[in-house]
């Protein structure tokens, strides 16, 4: 390993100190205004980064955040890896056997919920790909495919605290929003894996066709054959290994592994990862702690580093269009309510839950910020695009809750009553 | 009636389960009908002498999934008893075994026995699962009705949290005491549910513990029917047949199936009753 200098391991510690502690107090004023604390942490990014203290106080932003130091670099990994291990968790988050209960009404409520905001999303970036800033690196078809998998994305944290928080977590439209929403995250991510293929980004000069091939082979087999295999290891982890040290150490392995094997063959990281999280929170051998641990360890450290890292990378004031910042939040908006909001009605909900599963459906979250800053890294899209995503994701997640629950009539607060129960032996 | 070396046993189980509800009993037999093969139905025939003019043998011949259905079919059949091996090879879990098969495509009640005795073993432990089925509550009636009074049995009646791990994940903007009390929410939220639905079923003479699970609910049910030594598990029987999709993405059922922890019991009204059943 090389040698990281001195002054450079004194600044990047700074620096993870100021992003968690930033991150942590603006999530703490957005959780007092009942907002997702993912809204207060891009907030406290976009205070450190170049859009406020970089303006007022440059020279502060400079010696805070230096452009081109070792401890940037490592930042930037950090980052990197904090994004993969999002994803991660993104696809822990999916539980096959949860959709599958739900059975083929949640595949059309997410069919729905995908195709109409994917549709609306291409329609318009592919015939005025300009007013969009199309980088004009690639062509207008994969632009607007990109533009139609932002908009068919979902923030399932987002939507299960909304849900919760209106007592409808487990009731028959809440499962059938979740379950929705997953089967949307995993066709999404997917489609951008296929797009990223597409451009044949990376991937060691293999041609688009293998890339895209083997991104296929690798979903099929690792949900299928790869599934099975890591149900088979993780009883044997979970009975020789110490808890939960074993069992967290090999599911990141893997997910490294997993998004070690996509970033190589030309797609990114993050689609691995994901992929390796739906398999590893499928086995009934990774328990609901074991879930809860991973959860709180990367949605508490690494993901606040990345959200605050989206504001330290760009300049919300100079990138700011207002125009197609309002353009995009109307596509989002009409896509998902009116796409869920069928999709939903079909399934036998009324026109109520309809549309509250549409706005529920409708938030982006951290997912959307993920999306737009992998399309920014790899030229799909240009800074105006991807702070008019960034703004969509947060009047979406802020929106979400409010109007789901003035659609089902439930009074805008918190309802959580403090209860002294017996839990069973070894249960939660 | 297979000629098994436990046909016998299964055969006492049988006639004390007929005693007990009172029923009819068919035997029914796939394959050539020799005589020795009536020979020894006849021994068994002998052995229900209890039971006098309530036992009848059906002769069937061909696939024999398809023959045990369409004899239950048409004999208007409430509770087919079958026995079954306790675990099956990945090649019989896929492809699926006689016991199994008839389990996951039957339109009755299912009590699938993988330890038969004999001698009369009373349940002491009976666990059942209080799922969101079509019949969850005749499956909580029926396990109640399965508990014999003067033993003492128990009855845990045992409930999923639902998405456990991702319910807490999404409760990361909460006090720790704010938190805690969402971990117990979750908890008292089932209680409550299980302790409703048992106001309306008659349960007297039974003790209930109601029992809280989290994660994939027939792999934790089974795991806690174990654990219990519980000589039956109870569940409503899913609302629809399975498929082999259902083992490469496994229903709750298929998760009990695959390692069965004691006999099993899948409750459904039976679409083949008549006005009067049989047994």
């Amino acid at each position: 390993m090389g040698k990281f200098p001195h002054d450079a391991v004194v600044q990047l510690l700074v620096q993870l100190a100021v992003m968690l502690l930033a991150a942590r107090l603006f999530a703490e004023i957005a959780r007092r205004l009942k907002q997702p604390g993912v809204v207060g942490e891009i907030v406290a990014g976009i205070l450190l980064g170049p859009t406020v203290m970089g303006m007022i106080e440059p020279g502060w932003f400079e010696a805070l955040f230096p452009t081109g130091t070792a401890s940037g670099v490592v930042l930037t990994g950090m980052v990197q890896v904090a994004v993969v291990m999002l994803l991660f968790v993104g696809g822990l988050e999916v539980d096959l056997h949860v959709v599958w209960q739900q059975g083929k009404t949640a595949i059309v409520t997410s069919l729905f919920g995908l195709v109409i905001p994917f549709s609306l999303g291409f329609i318009f970036p592919y015939y005025f790909p300009h007013f969009f800033g199309f980088a004009d690196n690639y062509t207008v078809t994969i632009f607007a495919l990109l533009m139609g998998t932002a908009m068919a994305i979902t923030a399932l944290p987002v939507i299960v605290r909304i849900l919760m928080d209106t007592n409808l977590f487990k009731s028959k439209i809440g499962l059938l929003v979740v379950s929705s929403a997953m089967i949307d995250d995993v066709i999404g991510w997917l489609i951008f894996s296929l797009i990223l293929g597409m451009i044949g980004k990376g991937g060691h000069g293999m041609p688009i066709i293998s890339t895209v091939i083997l991104t296929l082979a690798f979903t099929g087999i690792m949900l299928t054959v790869g599934r099975g295999v890591i149900n088979k290891i993780l009883p044997w982890l979970n009975k020789n290994l110490a808890w939960p040290g074993g069992i967290l150490a090999f599911s990141l392995a893997l997910c490294f592994l997993g998004a070690s094997f996509t970033e190589f063959i030309g797609i990114h990281a993050v689609f691995g990862a994901f992929i390796i999280g739906v398999c590893v929170g499928d086995s009934e051998h990774f328990s609901e702690r074991a879930k809860e641990i991973v959860h709180q360890f990367i949605n508490n450290i690494f993901a606040p580093l990345f959200s605050v890292s989206i504001g330290l990378r760009v300049n919300f004031f100079t990138n700011f269009d207002p125009w197609l910042t309002l353009v995009i939040i109307l596509i989002a908006f009409v896509g998902k309510v009116v796409g869920c909001g069928l999709g939903t009605l079909l399934g036998g909900a009324t026109w109520r839950e309809a549309l509250a599963s549409g706005f529920g459906m409708n938030a982006r979250g951290a997912m959307e910020i993920i999306l737009g800053i992998v399309a920014l890294e790899n030229g799909l899209i240009n800074e105006k695009v991807f702070v008019s995503l960034v703004i969509m994701a947060l009047v979406t997640s802020m929106t979400a809750g409010p109007l789901m629950k003035k659609f089902l009539s439930l009074p805008n607060s918190p309802t959580s009553t403090p209860v002294s129960p017996t839990p069973a032996r070894g249960q939660p | 009636m297979a000629f098994s070396p436990t046909s016998e046993a299964m055969l006492a189980e049988t006639i004390r389960l007929a005693k007990l509800f009172n029923s009819e009993v068919l035997l029914i037999h796939v394959g050539a009908r020799t005589a020795e093969v009536e020979q020894r139905m006849n021994a068994m025939m002998a052995k229900c002498e209890a039971l006098r003019d309530r036992v009848s043998v059906i002769w069937g011949s061909g696939d024999p999934v398809n023959v045990i259905l369409d004899s239950c079919k048409k004999n208007h059949v409430d509770l087919l008893v079958t026995g079954a091996l306790k675990k099956e090879n990945l090649v019989q879990y896929y492809v699926g075994s006689i016991a199994r098969k008839v389990l996951r495509k039957a339109g009755c009640s299912v009590l699938t026995i993988i330890n038969p005795s004999i001698e009369s073993v009373p349940y002491k432990n009976i666990v059942v699962s209080a799922e969101a089925s079509p019949h969850v509550v005749d499956a909580i009636s029926t396990a109640c009705g399965f508990a014999p009074k003067d033993y003492s049995a128990w009855l845990h009646v045992v409930k999923e949290v639902k998405l456990y791990g991702l319910s807490m994940a999404a409760a990361d903007q909460h006090t720790e005491e704010e938190y805690d009390d969402v971990r117990q929410g979750l908890v008292k939220q089932e209680i409550e549910n299980v302790n409703e639905m048992m106001r309306h079923i008659p349960h007297e003479g039974v003790r209930i513990n109601v029992k809280t699970v989290s994660g994939k609910s027939g792999f934790e049910l089974s795991g806690f029917a174990h654990r219990k030594n519980a000589e039956l598990l109870v569940i409503g029987a899913p609302p629809r047949r399975f498929s082999l999709i259902d083992r490469l993405f496994p229903h709750d059922m298929e998760y009990i199936l695959a390692d069965l922890p004691c006999s099993l019991l899948v409750v459904q009204p039976s679409k083949y009753r008549k006005e009067v059943g049989h047994g």
